[in-house]
């Protein structure tokens, strides 16, 4: 006969790896930025341990605020562009059998199988001045001279709808799955337009899935320098490229430290919005 | 049900003997018997090839790693533990810094026999004034290139670049303080001044200039001139050259306001742990005929004496008239505020 | 009349969809497009050539990068959804000071910036002395990837009938055993997605590497981050493209399972 094993070991063996993990790889590492985040940084990459909150006051600066709005509107542009695009994707896809939408939601989860940034390179070849898509534009007599579709917003926006399409397709399409097929129904007999029934029916009960993926969509979007670097040719600078410029070239650990902490606490109350309007921790980041 | 478990069973079996496999037989399990020799390096500085040669020469296996900018390398250095690193090529400036910071190893020059190769024209630079922590590898200087089939009217100086006609068809190296000196060298300003007028005053400039730009970039300004991408650029000479090699249309011309030039060194960081490997790099990359495989595929300027014979009147010229960037302390964060306000 | 008009939409509506596709897959027939070009820069087609998927192989930089990338995105996958199944059930099943607290935190890493993450990670590996390398790397991948294995998992768990355990339990089966032969089984689909997850995540991720890499540990983004300005080469493309053959396969393969799995329940 074998032996029990007691329950406090299975319970030891269910709980801990939690617990290290959170604490060994989440929690303490973000404490030390928090620490770093007030140290005083000297004139060139190191720093110093005189206490200061200079380094939350130097974010404030009218230059880096410009520049976050920038970013900001750039990352709003693309969260509504991904919202524009998943909505009547997931929609439209409700009158596929199950089995079709399954295979086509699959499909849209093969792009990810490649590197981002290779993906982003496609981009490149497709939109550089000479690239496929204005050679064949001028080919067919559409356009003269090239466009410019890339080194500047324009690309990025391209590249950032692009790379984050996916993170809003699955919570929007995962919640609209879940509307009840009969409400639907029911609205268009008692003579809703199309518009009149996503906006009664499907935006208030998909409403928290459309954050979560605007979440998944908007934070990427300030903080993917890769895509601002590549397609937007080093001309327009992100949160994310000015976060990493501090760790990785201009020298300063305390402001980038202070900047990343700014930033969490900004993603920390974006959750808590998610949550107020009944979104669940749980359902993050895809909910399929 | 049973069948799908062993299904499962064996898909996941399959996969992790993939990775023991690859893990079992990546390069640094291949026959180096000489150690290895962990080397940060500019990205295109020296050719693959040349490193491959000197891994079956040596037996040693190279970690190459690369940045694109002096304070990514001073990043990496700081954020890694010492001796993490065996062999950097930082620029003048930076190898000042480095000294002064006390990260790097001094160099000995005895253990290396082609020390000799190197012309005396390159040596005892202000930024290391005897040579005690670096040795010179390549010389670059930044120069204007253009189109000469696209732009007609001659580009001889900075101010020449404020032209209405040439919108979004410049490419600038991505580099901050080459960029901002370039910009007071165009408002008569010194190229390390960092006196609040006259960063205004560059700043002036780069306004009129941004609508020009079509991107920055370090790694390869050259392609965008092959492409056509841009017609007009400030690059370094060795983009400039191999552009030239691609599209003979391309003409270069020394700035008339002055402008920037860039020596870079080698530097072995505080306790690098593979220093005899370091020096037995340097010593083959300091070679005449590796060392003219380098230039070969980017044409910068090497301190070889065998290769400068011919141009040295040239090259004593450059030392003479560019301005090496110079350390400015504190006053960095006015710089790094300016180029946030600029882009 | 009205039926025409049901049958126009029914197309515009598909039309939609496959535009969508279209804009997903684009630069990905691109790239698979150019790994059989002749001319080396990757900008117009010029000929057709298989030469690319043999020079690859002659690419030691490139095939250790996508070794240490395959290694580390394997690795990762196991032991992120080792330790995000065993934490999915201890945090629905226990308690103990603080789950409040470390439930919440545990989503924390699904949300924040990957930017974020990656300079706290770089500082966290920094301040214990942790060389930076393949070993690092890895760390930081299972550190993104566990959050995503327990919502996984989590969901499965939500639906799972209660008194099985139980019944297990009362049948004399130790807490283990129990794990083993009914719990496990029954989450499989959670598991099985999860893991899937914390693969492609691995495999796409760019800027976590990024931070945590160090000397020699080239992994396939940081490699191609290097190469991405001077111009990839279609060598890249061709491995690209061979990757996503193999991946597509796998995932095809799971995904029909899973349905069928699903399905069952």
């Amino acid at each position: 006969m074998k032996k029990r094993v007691k329950p406090s070991l299975f319970r030891a063996v269910v709980t801990l790896p939690a617990i290290i993990y959170c604490l060994g790889l989440i929690l303490l590492p973000i404490l030390y930025v928090f620490f770093l985040s007030f140290l005083t940084s000297d004139s060139y990459g190191g720093y110093t341990y005189d206490f200061t909150l200079n380094n939350y006051v130097e974010i404030f600066e009218p230059t880096y605020i410009v520049m976050f709005l920038k970013s900001s509107a750039i990352a709003l542009l693309v969260t509504f562009l991904t919202l524009l695009i998943s909505y009547p994707f997931a929609i439209f896809l409700m009158d596929k059998t199950e089995k079709k939408q399954n295979f086509l939601i699959k499909l849209v989860m093969i792009p990810f199988l490649t590197n981002s940034l290779i993906r982003t390179f496609g981009w490149v070849i497709l939109l550089r001045k000479n690239g496929l898509i204005n050679t064949g534009l001028m080919s067919t007599g559409l356009i003269s001279s090239p466009l410019a579709l890339m080194y500047n917003t324009f690309g990025i926006v391209i590249g950032l709808t692009y790379t984050l399409l996916p993170f809003m397709i699955l919570p929007v399409y995962s919640a609209v799955s879940k509307v009840d097929r009969n409400l639907i129904s029911a609205a268009k007999d008692l003579g809703a337009s199309k518009w009149k029934v996503f906006k009664e029916v499907y935006l208030p009960l998909t409403l928290s899935g459309a954050f979560n993926g605007s979440l998944m969509v908007f934070i990427p979007a300030i903080g993917y320098f890769f895509i601002a670097d590549i397609l937007g040719g080093g001309k327009v600078m992100i949160i994310g490229d000015l976060i990493r410029n501090q760790f990785l070239s201009a020298r300063n650990w305390p402001f980038g430290a202070a900047l990343s902490i700014f930033l969490l606490l900004f993603t920390l109350l974006l959750l808590k919005l998610y949550r107020k309007i009944g979104g669940r921790l749980d359902e993050l980041g895809g909910g399929i | 049900m049973k069948e799908k478990n062993i299904l499962v069973v064996a898909v996941l079996g399959i996969v992790l003997a993939c990775g023991l496999y690859f893990a079992f037989s990546t390069r640094s399990e291949r026959s180096f018997k000489n150690g290895e020799v962990n080397v940060l390096n500019w990205t295109s500085y020296i050719p693959d090839d040349v490193i491959s040669d000197f891994e079956k020469e040596f037996g040693i296996r190279v970690n190459y790693g690369t940045y694109s900018s002096n304070e990514e390398l001073l990043a990496k250095l700081s954020s890694s533990n010492e001796g993490a690193y065996d062999l950097v090529f930082p620029s003048d400036y930076m190898v000042e810094l480095l000294i002064q910071r006390g990260m790097l190893e001094k160099m000995d020059k005895e253990r290396l026999r082609n020390f000799s190769n190197i012309d005396s024209l390159f040596l005892n630079q202000d930024y290391d004034s005897s040579n005690e922590y670096s040795l010179p590898f390549l010389l670059a200087y930044a120069e204007l290139i253009y189109d000469a089939s696209k732009i007609r009217k001659p580009i001889s100086s900075y101010r020449d670049l404020i032209n209405k006609d040439y919108r979004n068809n410049i490419i600038l190296i991505n580099d901050q303080r080459i960029i901002i000196g370039s910009a007071l060298l165009a408002t008569g300003a010194e190229m390390n001044s960092v006196k609040d007028e006259e960063l205004e005053m560059a700043l002036k400039f780069f306004e009129e200039l941004k609508p020009n730009i079509k991107a920055f970039d370090s790694d390869s300004p050259k392609t965008f001139l092959i492409t056509k991408e841009a017609e007009i650029g400030l690059i370094w000479n060795a983009e400039a050259t191999l552009a030239k090699n691609e599209n003979p249309n391309l003409k270069t011309v020394f700035p008339k306001e002055g402008f920037a030039i860039s020596m870079d060194n080698y530097c072995i960081p505080k306790n690098s742990k593979n220093r005899a490997n370091a020096y037995r790099l340097i010593d083959f990359l300091l070679r005449e005929d590796i060392s003219a495989r380098i230039v070969e595929e980017y044409p910068y300027i090497s301190p070889n004496n065998g290769l400068i014979s011919e141009n040295e009147a040239e090259i004593q010229e450059i030392l003479e008239n560019g301005s090496y960037v110079e350390n400015v302390g504190v006053d960095i964060k006015k710089l790094d505020r300016l180029w946030a306000r600029f882009k | 009349m009205r039926k025409i008009r049901r049958k126009k939409h029914f197309y515009l509506r598909n039309l939609f969809i496959i535009l969508v596709f279209v804009f997903l897959f684009l630069p990905i027939a691109v790239l698979v497009l150019y790994s059989f070009n002749t001319s080396k820069m990757n900008i117009l087609f010029e000929g057709f050539t298989v030469e690319w998927y043999a020079k690859l192989f002659e690419n030691a930089n490139l095939i250790d990068a996508f070794k240490n990338t395959i290694i580390i995105a394997v690795i990762s996958t196991i032991v992120s959804t080792i330790l995000g199944t065993l934490s999915a059930i201890g945090l629905k099943k226990y308690n103990f000071p603080g789950k409040g607290f470390i439930d919440k935190l545990i989503y924390i890493p699904i949300v924040m910036p990957e930017i974020v993450l990656g300079i706290a990670l770089l500082s966290g590996f920094t301040l214990v002395k942790l060389k930076l390398g393949l070993f690092s790397v890895l760390l930081s991948h299972i550190a993104f990837s566990v959050p995503f294995v327990i919502t996984s998992v989590r969901s499965s768990l939500d639906t799972l009938p209660k008194d099985f355990e139980e019944a297990a339990e009362d049948l004399g089966a130790g807490k283990f055993k129990t794990l083993f032969y009914v719990t496990l089984p029954l989450l499989k689909p959670g598991i099985v997605s999860g893991a899937l997850l914390a693969f492609t995540l691995s495999l796409d991720d760019v800027i976590i590497s990024f931070f945590t890499a160090g000397p020699g540990t080239n992994t396939l983004p940081l490699y191609i981050y290097s190469v991405i300005k001077t111009g990839i080469t279609p060598d890249v493309n061709a491995l690209t493209t061979l990757m996503l053959v193999a991946t597509s396969v796998i995932l095809t393969v799971s995904a029909l399972y899973q349905t069928r799995k699903l399905r069952k329940l």
